[in-house]
């Protein structure tokens, strides 16, 4: 009797410890995608402003030609950037051409008075910020990931189910400074 | 650490609950016992009517919430209460939950409270005097904070515990009554311990299991105030609002007791010292912790 049960229970066992690895690399591979489609959703939203915001600005700062060209262009690699790496570097890059466009504002009074200009500049900063933590949650998401597929059992499978350890995001080192624009 | 904090937290919070269930059993077999109900029918009996009595409390709503703090949606057109809706929609994106309905509460005082069961159905209200008194990283320590009560449910386990505990005074004031009516029918000799112990049973139930509800609520507010410096991994945010709190609170303090419990801070305590009778531990401990992580 006490064979038969104790048989079942390592049946049980053989069978359960899989499936509830296997769910929980799914799981958390799903929350790094869904981690990376918030990302993917400011940056779009990010370069839908950028054009408003040039026309915005565009009649204040006639002798800020090169302020403005940089924000196109790095607004540009955005929209040419595939990988999720390349994503974050060209957006690092944008909110560096961002920051000095909104420092050079600060000499035209007028323009800062501008209801249109001071609503952009909010919800700019508002996508940075949401980007910025996104990418935290990328980054605990692919961490939780990471430590899930190299610990035992998890670690074998992830071999049968061919999972691969993922990358965190890592914004370039000299942009690593680059503070949430806070209001 | 951040993630240690969170997880005796935890663990303590499932504590209490134990300890409430098996108050409630309590007292159902207690009253069992003295209308001289065999175990297994108290249970019976008892059980569905005390998950009846929370469910009623449970259907106590948002709504009501809202009405008693006299709260309004957020106003887009106003650049304070924009930028605060904005706030809370970051956090949401740092805990990866549905975004919060933004709510706002004309008071001067600094304060702000979340409400909601789900996530889905979440609110989170600050006062105007937190909009004008507290600085950006101020305001996003205290919308984490809400942000954490949202994610870890805990107005869910609040409204659920505080039915428990009514459903024990509930069966306490019962058994009380029978007892003292004498409505018994296990008379024997060895009845008069039993009954004396019943008694000081009935009176003692509803008090711990108050106490235990207030030790939780205290455990559920540094909870939060942990996993909300998770969220903005700036605990220093949250412990400077804490302070401006603190230096703010009012002297005479107005609104509504129902929603006393929910604020970030309890605006009818000042109490420097930990009381056991406090929803919220002290400002200063809630502080000194935030600094050390």
């Amino acid at each position: 009797m006490l064979g038969i049960i104790l048989t079942g229970l390592v049946i049980l066992l053989v069978i359960a410890i899989p499936i509830y690895y296997y769910n929980k690399i799914i799981r958390y591979e799903n929350r790094i995608d869904n981690a990376w489609s918030q990302i993917d959703v400011q940056l779009k939203r990010r370069a839908d402003l950028i054009p408003n915001l040039v026309e915005s600005v565009k009649g204040y700062m006639k002798h800020e030609r090169e302020v403005l060209e940089n924000v196109t262009r790095a607004r540009a690699s955005l929209l040419q950037a595939e990988t999720p790496q390349e994503n974050i570097r060209a957006d690092h890059q944008l909110t560096g051409a961002l920051k000095t466009l909104f420092a050079v504002a600060e000499n035209y009074p007028s323009l800062k008075a501008n209801d249109n200009f001071l609503q952009l500049q909010d919800e700019l900063s508002h996508t940075e910020n949401k980007i910025s933590y996104a990418r935290q949650r990328y980054n605990d998401s692919v961490l939780a990931f990471n430590n899930a597929i190299e610990t035992f059992p998890g670690r074998t499978m992830a071999g049968l189910m061919g999972k691969q350890e993922r990358d965190m995001l890592q914004i370039p080192e000299e942009a690593r400074e680059a503070p949430r624009i806070s209001f | 650490m951040i993630e240690e904090h969170i997880r005796r937290n935890r663990r303590a919070t499932v504590v209490v609950c134990l300890l409430m269930l098996v108050l409630l059993f309590g007292v159902i077999f207690a009253l069992g016992f003295v209308l001289g109900f065999p175990p297994y029918l108290s249970l019976v009996v008892g059980l569905p009517l005390s998950l009846l009595y929370v469910l009623a409390t449970y259907s106590f709503s948002v709504q009501s919430v809202l009405r008693a703090a006299q709260a309004r949606p957020a106003n887009p057109r106003n650049r304070q209460e924009k930028l605060f809706m904005y706030k809370v929609e970051e956090m949401a994106v740092a805990a990866g939950l549905p975004v919060p309905h933004a709510y706002v509460q004309d008071s001067s005082d600094i304060n702000a409270f979340a409400t909601g069961k789900k996530p889905e159905e979440a609110v989170i209200c600050a006062t105007t005097g937190a909009l004008e008194k507290l600085d950006g990283e101020e305001l996003e320590g205290v919308i984490g904070h809400e942000m954490s009560h949202i994610a870890n449910r805990d107005v869910l386990l609040a409204t659920v515990t505080v039915g428990v505990v009514g459903a024990i005074a509930l069966i306490s004031e019962i058994l009380l009554r029978s007892l003292l009516w004498g409505s018994g029918r296990q008379r024997g000799k060895s009845a008069g311990v039993l009954v004396v112990g019943a008694i000081f049973f009935a009176i003692l139930a509803p008090l711990f299991s108050r106490l235990v509800y207030l030790f939780m609520s205290r455990r559920r507010e540094y909870l939060a105030d942990a996993n909300g410096a998770l969220f903005t991994r700036n605990p220093e945010g949250l412990a400077s609002a804490l302070e401006k709190i603190r230096a703010d609170l009012p002297d005479d303090p107005r609104g509504s007791q129902t929603v006393a419990p929910l604020y970030i801070a309890n605006p009818f305590r000042r109490a420097r010292r930990q009381s056991i009778w406090s929803t919220h531990p002290p400002l200063e401990e809630r502080i000194r912790r935030l600094r050390s992580m």
